[in-house]
């Protein structure tokens, strides 16, 4: 009984590899979203948080010149040294985000102890760019004083403790995201697809009506696009670790592996569902991919949930997703298990309900069909 | 008989309304079509709602004046969203992932600035990823300068003094939304089109329309007509959506419906290439999101590439998604992306539909079926 239940599971199993195998339109369809993300992401990182300006420095007096100078190395800006003219060019040609003046007087100003303003003219199209130069500028001029050490007239200072032992840059931030999109895209189309085709093909007749239970039918189907997409998505982390983008250590590879195998096996589970309930290619294509999207969204795909307004971050808390993105962050980035046990139980009874809507799907097939 | 030109006429009548009921019996394929561009709008929208603005508890020990002053400054910093909290409060929510800093003012802050004396403040902050986290590093020394700007103005003069470019600023939902339209158009039309071109192969239909005396262009006029008649649908409620819902009023409304067909006449011919060329609907609808989301980040959706690295400037200027968002941008804000002027944008566009209409025709003209 037992022998012949894994008998079919196996065979179902070779079966849809097989046919996936067959189609490589598909497999290229499956891996050029997250990798065209993880490009976009890699060519863009550089430019995130340092805006584009135009550096117009009038006077050469001390103050004039050691203000031009924290601004150089403050890191919140990309500087064109520029006179007044181009500076304006820059700014008509779109070139740069706002143009900063130190005026001719400024030392003058300052040795007097009478309001000495910094000029920033600031293509304000948008208030992303905007409110960075607001923050940026206002970063400098504080740099400045903190340069006068004791005799600077600013007192306070900021006491900074960090949360997490170490900073993640922004582009490998983005790359766990990335693995969790590609893992829902492939998890469901190859899931999706492998049960509609049944039905479109017309060969469900004989899975239904042979002596196989419904389980063993799902469980095959399942297991093909949990491999497959398992796979994939060990292949890009692998391919983050070599080029240094996503680096578990020692025993947190195994928890990152745990992580996407499960994430694998829910999208693969949800695929088979939604698969065996539409049982149409074109819908389930479209279903699969809009789910991903929505899913991978709705963890935080392209932002930081924290930053997010309770109402959705509550919206998270529900999404199988969050919890696989936590545990590969804590995993890849912190070496660390905070709420390990809840992140996998959330994916492992989500993978369980995937199985079992699937199952029901198939279910309700044999009456239908 | 009919004449050459009324025949074709009919070839092309014929395309488009058979194309537009096969695309009606996909009911469920047809909704989730039109409705893709706005759930693209909604999901965008609702991750930049707040992402500039960094959720803090302040922990107030001192409530005196000058602490007042501060969390003022801290307010009016562009970064944060602030609430009041004890310490156990915050730290609670810091650690749940609620929030993302704890700023603790000290209980002698008032005593020690009357003083001239040293203060620390307290930052803790949950430094996810240095994006985010560079916000605050930044924000905090922002707000204690303008809080010295205004509480001691003698002592601390030197200050920003901000001229805008534009007459009003832009948030950044009503400047994105616009540059969402442009992915709108773009599913919009490659689904449509992608998918009725690649049935035509899927169905081996294909093989009739190749063998009749029909023109191939007059064949794929129709076909293209037709999925503009399903696209408009989907352009319609994301327009919708985008000027009675988000309350983004276009400045030029000519240019809306002008720059908004060009745009859709260029993907529609390039998913009826694609469907042709692959011949299956699968990879197409796969391929039309998996480009084109990706594509839409790297063409200046967030603002001008000229503020973004070179090579993110070089990939936008080779697709047409970046000329469709500096078109829009201008008809909607009048905003200025680029310094091309908006002829020459236009006449980017009207040359990529040109081609790619005639590389649909030619691909089509080529095409086989393998039996």
């Amino acid at each position: 009984m037992i022998t012949a239940f894994f008998s079919a599971v196996w065979v179902i199993f070779r079966k849809d590899i097989r046919v996936l195998l067959r189609q490589p339109a598909n497999i290229a369809a499956t891996l050029v979203p997250p990798i065209a993300f993880l490009l976009v992401n890699a060519l863009g990182a550089a430019a995130v948080g340092r805006s584009p300006v135009a550096l117009v420095t009038l006077d050469h007096g001390a103050k004039g010149q050691q203000m031009a100078q924290i601004i150089h190395n403050a890191d919140v800006f990309r500087i064109t040294d520029a006179s007044p003219s181009q500076g304006q060019a820059l700014l008509k040609n779109i070139d740069v985000v706002a143009v900063i003046t130190i005026p001719a007087d400024f030392t003058q100003r300052v040795d007097a102890h009478v309001s000495s303003p910094i000029e920033v003219t600031v293509n304000n199209l948008n208030l992303d760019f905007t409110n960075d130069i607001r923050r940026s500028v206002p970063d400098a001029i504080t740099q400045y004083y903190q340069a006068q050490g004791n005799a600077s007239p600013i007192k306070v200072k900021m006491q900074e403790i960090n949360l997490r032992h170490r900073d993640v840059e922004f582009f490998q931030y983005n790359v766990l995201p990335t693995i969790l999109l590609l893992l829902m895209i492939s998890g469901l189309i190859n899931g999706g697809l492998a049960t509609a085709r049944e039905w479109e093909s017309r060969t469900v007749k004989e899975l239904l009506l042979s002596p196989v239970s419904r389980a063993a039918i799902i469980a095959g189907k399942v297991f093909a696009g949990f491999a497959i997409t398992f796979i994939l998505g060990v292949l890009v982390l692998l391919l983050g670790y070599a080029l240094g983008w996503t680096q578990p250590q020692g025993v947190y590879w195994l928890s990152a592996l745990l992580t996407i195998a499960l994430v694998s096996l829910f999208g693969a589970g949800l695929g088979v569902a939604i698969g065996a309930a539409l049982r149409r290619i074109q819908v389930v294509i479209v279903i699969s991919i809009n789910a991903a999207i929505y899913l991978f969204f709705l963890a935080g795909g392209i932002g930081v949930l924290a930053f997010e307004p309770d109402w959705l971050q509550n919206i998270a808390a529900f999404v199988p997703l969050t919890y696989g993105r936590h545990a590969l962050e804590q995993a890849v980035f912190y070496s660390a298990s905070d709420q390990f046990a809840l992140d996998m139980t959330v994916l492992a009874l989500s993978a369980l309900a995937a199985l079992v809507l699937g199952t029901l799907s198939m279910r309700r097939g044999i009456t239908t069909s | 008989m009919y004449s050459e030109p009324a025949y074709t006429l009919r070839v092309i009548w014929a395309c488009m309304k058979k194309d537009i009921r096969s695309a009606l019996t996909e009911r469920v394929f047809t909704i989730i079509g039109i409705f893709v561009p706005v759930n693209v709008l909604i999901l965008l929208s609702l991750f930049v709602l707040a992402g500039s603005q960094a959720p803090t508890a302040v922990v107030m020990h001192d409530t005196g004046p000058y602490a007042q002053q501060f969390y003022t400054a801290m307010s009016h910093a562009h970064s944060f969203r602030l609430r009041l909290a004890d310490a156990n409060e915050a730290q609670n929510l810091i650690s749940t992932g609620r929030i993302v800093a704890v700023v603790t003012i000290p209980a002698d802050f008032d005593a020690r600035i009357q003083q001239n004396q040293q203060v620390q403040v307290g930052v803790q902050i949950n430094n996810l990823n240095t994006d985010f986290t560079n916000d605050i590093r930044r924000a905090i020394p922002l707000s204690i300068t303008s809080f010295y700007g205004k509480a001691f103005p003698n002592l601390v003069n030197i200050t920003p003094r901000e001229f805008d470019l534009q007459p009003q600023d832009t948030d950044y939902i009503p400047y994105l939304t616009v540059s969402i339209l442009v992915i709108g158009l773009v599913l919009a039309g490659i689904l449509q089109s992608g998918t009725a071109a690649a049935r035509e192969y899927e169905n081996e239909t294909i093989k009739e329309l190749l063998l009749s005396p029909a023109r191939r262009w007059a064949v794929i006029l129709g076909k293209m007509l037709g999925a503009f008649a399903m696209s408009i649908a989907s352009v319609i409620v994301v327009l919708c959506v985008l000027i009675f819902v988000i309350g983004v009023w276009p400045v030029h409304w000519l240019e809306v419906i002008g720059f908004t067909l060009l745009s859709l006449l260029i993907f529609i011919a390039f998913g009826t290439l694609l469907g042709t060329l692959l011949k299956v609907r699968q990879p197409v609808i796969a391929l039309a999101f998996g480009t084109s989301i990706p594509l839409f980040f790297v063409s200046g959706a967030f603002g001008p590439i000229t503020f973004t690295t070179p090579a993110v400037q070089v990939i936008a200027q080779i697709f047409p998604i970046y000329y469709a968002i500096v078109l829009q941008q201008h008809a909607f804000h009048n905003f200025i992306l680029n310094t091309y002027g908006i002829g020459i944008n236009a006449l980017i566009l009207g040359v990529y539909a040109l081609v790619l209409l005639i590389l649909a025709s030619l691909v089509l003209r080529r095409s086989t079926l393998a039996h």
